[in-house]
């Protein structure tokens, strides 16, 4: 039961995180090989953000 | 032996459902409770789950997660990345889960709980999660293109461009409606204007943490972002009774557009990073919230509902809009049962994340179950309010008369008691000055929800708190939509302006976003002082014009879902996307010829402009005039653009059937997937 729960929670948690975009960096850091910085989140976001809201919203 | 169990279970969900459907539909003059509508959609939602999108799944599609999806071919770290299905769940569930399925349910109360409860379950199953589903089906196996290239692939260039513009007409409608039902909900308010333009120091503050003080935590500041929000609903209270502050935040309907055209122009010309993305972030994990507490309270609450099943509304004189509950009951709950918008999302994020060919069916059908679920919480909220109440919150003066004393005489003659006593008594309760005349469903679901909240923590003491906490939850994530929607319509601008003159398709050109910004805001901004001025309240001629246009959009993903389909299995299959086609078709084509030409003034675009011309000509009543004539041509273009499509789709589709034409399929070829499980994080 407490497994289900760990599970849960860690699902959950990763869903806000991938909502959050922060997943979403940490695959950018990985796959350019940089550390985390505010000039990488910077350029990281500016780039995720323009193409966010290229797509049409949902009503 | 665990066979005869699992199909002896689903025996009993059957069989429980098909009681609670039979209970919603059949019991008359008693209250029926909530717990009878939810059980009766979740036993729906199960089996058709459970066996439907099974069938879809085997069958027709032929899911095989041996299959290499373009999230893992075409993984980039950016766009394409296999992920987990339950976050790819959320993910998309949060990007489909809109103001629609909230306001749409709300408004077709007018009917009575039943019409509207019966096509949110029924038509989710056969149509809304079914389009949903083939159109992610459809994009993943093309590499994640969006609606609009594979309506050009499929079907043709008209195809394809009539999508397009399609999208970009929707768009400036919904703005304008959305927009109206935010101006509605804070006209008169000082308490709620000022929660709502709290919110925006309060994006840019967590815009610049974001950027410059904490990069990254996006979690964290949304966290502080919330907390701030909730502190500005209780400080609302102190500048509602201000002296000084109270009249600045008390707006009227035209004050309130003029704002909201102003902030729409300047979230779309501003940097992202500054007000857009923290606000939506914010939107984001609070509309989560409310609607999982919704969810929650309406199972531990269980109301008993207040309204009939059936009132005598649905012979068309509905006074929160006028039309008979065939088409426009199908047509205001659009989001919830069937919603042309969540193909965009299903061929856009979402089939790029998808990382294993099963994950579409709980994806793709599983999510807007989901949806579907949350429409049936609002049309729970709406129709718990006293039916008077319901009204009197929702009817435009116009109709009902503009003194409270003659609305409430109106409503009560409709045999809806109500008094004016009560209704102020009601809005003492939740800090406003009055409910009477607030149309457009956001307040009405606001006292609804108010009064659920309110029966789990706390009472009648903090049911302010719970009105103006609903509002702020409605009014922020439609502003979001807004914004971003302005954003989203001004590079669909600048794309096609692009081809008349390069410079103007330049994003990063500023006489160009700002030129483009200016269109495109002037365009739904006209739409929305239209709704403000209109006499009938206009919700009236507006909600159902997105209605028709929504489901419009989807009798197009549902055209391409079909050419797909025959291109796949010739006419053997084609039935399950050609059903909800032929309904959306006969309902959205009726409804249109209906607000177009109806003779009944109320209903007919261009009854409603001859009424006008046979009375005193002033200024005013030749805009409602022209206005009238305008959105009767904005309807006969939608018409005429899926009437092109649909006639484009036919000829295809009988070529392949024929064997004249070829059934050429645009699907990426097999690459076989060597994505193990525990790759998915």
């Amino acid at each position: 039961m407490s497994r289900a729960w760990t599970l849960f929670w860690r699902t959950l948690l990763a869903v806000l995180r991938e909502l959050a975009d922060e997943r979403a960096y940490e695959r950018h850091l990985r796959v350019h090989g940089r550390p985390a910085s505010g000039e990488e989140w910077r350029r990281f976001s500016e780039e995720r953000l323009r193409q966010k809201y290229q797509r049409p919203r949902c009503c | 032996m665990g066979k005869l169990l699992r199909t002896g279970a689903w025996i009993l969900v059957a069989i429980v459902g098909a009681v609670a459907l039979a209970g919603v539909a059949l019991k008359r003059g008693e209250p029926v409770n909530s717990a009878w509508l939810v059980t009766a959609a979740v036993c729906t939602y199960l089996a058709g789950y459970r066996f439907y999108s099974a069938f879809i799944a085997a069958k027709v599609m032929a899911l095989d997660d041996r299959r290499a999806t373009p999230a893992e071919r075409l993984r980039n770290g950016h766009d394409f990345e296999p992920t987990n299905k339950w976050i790819v769940f959320g993910h998309h569930f949060a990007a489909i889960a809109g103001p629609g399925p909230l306001v749409g349910p709300t408004l077709a109360a007018q009917f009575g709980y039943l019409p509207g409860t019966l096509w949110i379950i029924l038509g989710v199953v056969i149509g809304g999660a079914v389009q949903d589903f083939v159109i992610l089906f459809a994009s993943v196996r093309r590499d994640g293109k969006s609606l609009g290239q594979m309506a050009r692939e499929e079907i043709g260039r008209i195809g394809g461009g009539i999508a397009l513009l399609t999208v970009l007409l929707i768009m400036i409608i919904l703005l304008a409606v959305i927009g109206l039902v935010v101006v509605n909900a804070l006209k008169g308010s000082p308490w709620g204007t000022f929660t709502i333009a709290a919110t925006m120091p309060i994006a840019v503050f967590m815009g610049l943490y974001l950027r410059y003080w904490r990069p990254g935590r996006v979690l964290e500041v949304s966290i502080i972002g919330f907390v701030l929000v909730v502190l500005s609903i209780f400080a609302g209270e102190w500048v509602a009774h201000h002296a000084v502050f109270g009249p600045w935040f008390t707006l009227g309907g035209m004050a309130l557009a003029i704002a909201l055209i102003i902030y729409g122009y300047a979230a779309s010309a501003l940097p992202v990073w500054l007000l857009l993305a923290p606000r939506d972030y914010l939107s984001t994990f609070v509309k989560l919230g409310v609607v999982l507490l919704l969810g929650l309270g309406v199972l531990i609450v269980r109301p008993d509902l207040q309204m009939p099943a059936l009132t005598q509304f649905t012979d068309g004189t509905g006074p929160i809009f006028a039309g008979k509950i065939f088409p426009f009951c199908f047509i205001t709950i659009a989001c919830g049962a069937i919603s042309g918008f969540h193909s965009l999302i299903s061929s856009g994020t979402t089939p790029k994340l998808i990382a294993k060919e099963s994950h579409i069916r709980p994806v793709g059908f599983g999510s807007m179950l989901l949806e579907s679920f949350v429409a049936m919480m609002a049309m729970v909220a709406a129709c718990a309010l006293e039916p008077g109440v319901f009204f009197a919150v929702n009817s435009p003066a116009g109709i009902v008369g503009a003194t409270p004393a003659a609305a409430a005489a109106t409503i009560t003659s409709w045999g809806f008691p109500v008094t004016p006593e009560q209704m102020h008594e009601l809005a003492r309760h939740v800090g406003e000055e009055t409910l009477f005349y607030r149309t457009g469903g956001a307040p009405s679901l606001a006292l609804g929800m108010a009064h659920i909240f309110s029966r789990i923590a706390g009472n009648e003491a903090v049911l302010r708190f719970w009105y103006h906490f609903a509002i702020m939850f409605e009014a922020l994530f439609i502003l979001t939509v807004i914004d971003a929607g302005t954003r989203v319509g001004r590079f669909m601008l600048q794309d096609f302006l692009g081809h008349l003159w390069k410079p103007l398709g330049r994003t990063s050109w500023m006489p160009s976003v700002l030129l483009t910004s200016a269109l495109i805001v002037a365009a739904w901004g006209y739409f929305l002082v239209q709704g403000v001025l209109d006499p009938l309240g206009g919700i009236n001629s507006l909600w159902p014009l997105f209605g028709i246009a929504n489901q419009l959009l989807a009798a197009v993903a549902l055209c391409v879902a079909t050419t797909i389909l025959i291109k796949m299995h010739g006419a053997k299959y084609m039935w399950i996307t050609c059903a909800p086609l032929v309904w959306l078709v006969t309902v959205t084509f009726s409804g249109a010829w209906q607000k177009i030409f109806s003779d009944a003034p109320r209903v007919g675009f261009l009854a409603q402009a001859r009424l006008l011309e046979a009375g005193p000509q002033t200024a005013q009543t030749k805009q409602l005039i022209f206005n009238n004539r305008l959105d009767a041509v904005v309807c006969g273009i939608f018409l005429v653009l899926v009437t092109a499509i649909l006639v484009d789709s036919i000829r295809v589709w009988a070529g392949i059937l024929r064997g004249t034409r070829e059934a050429r399929s645009s699907e990426a070829p097999f690459v076989p997937s060597q994505l193990e499980a525990e790759e998915l994080g």
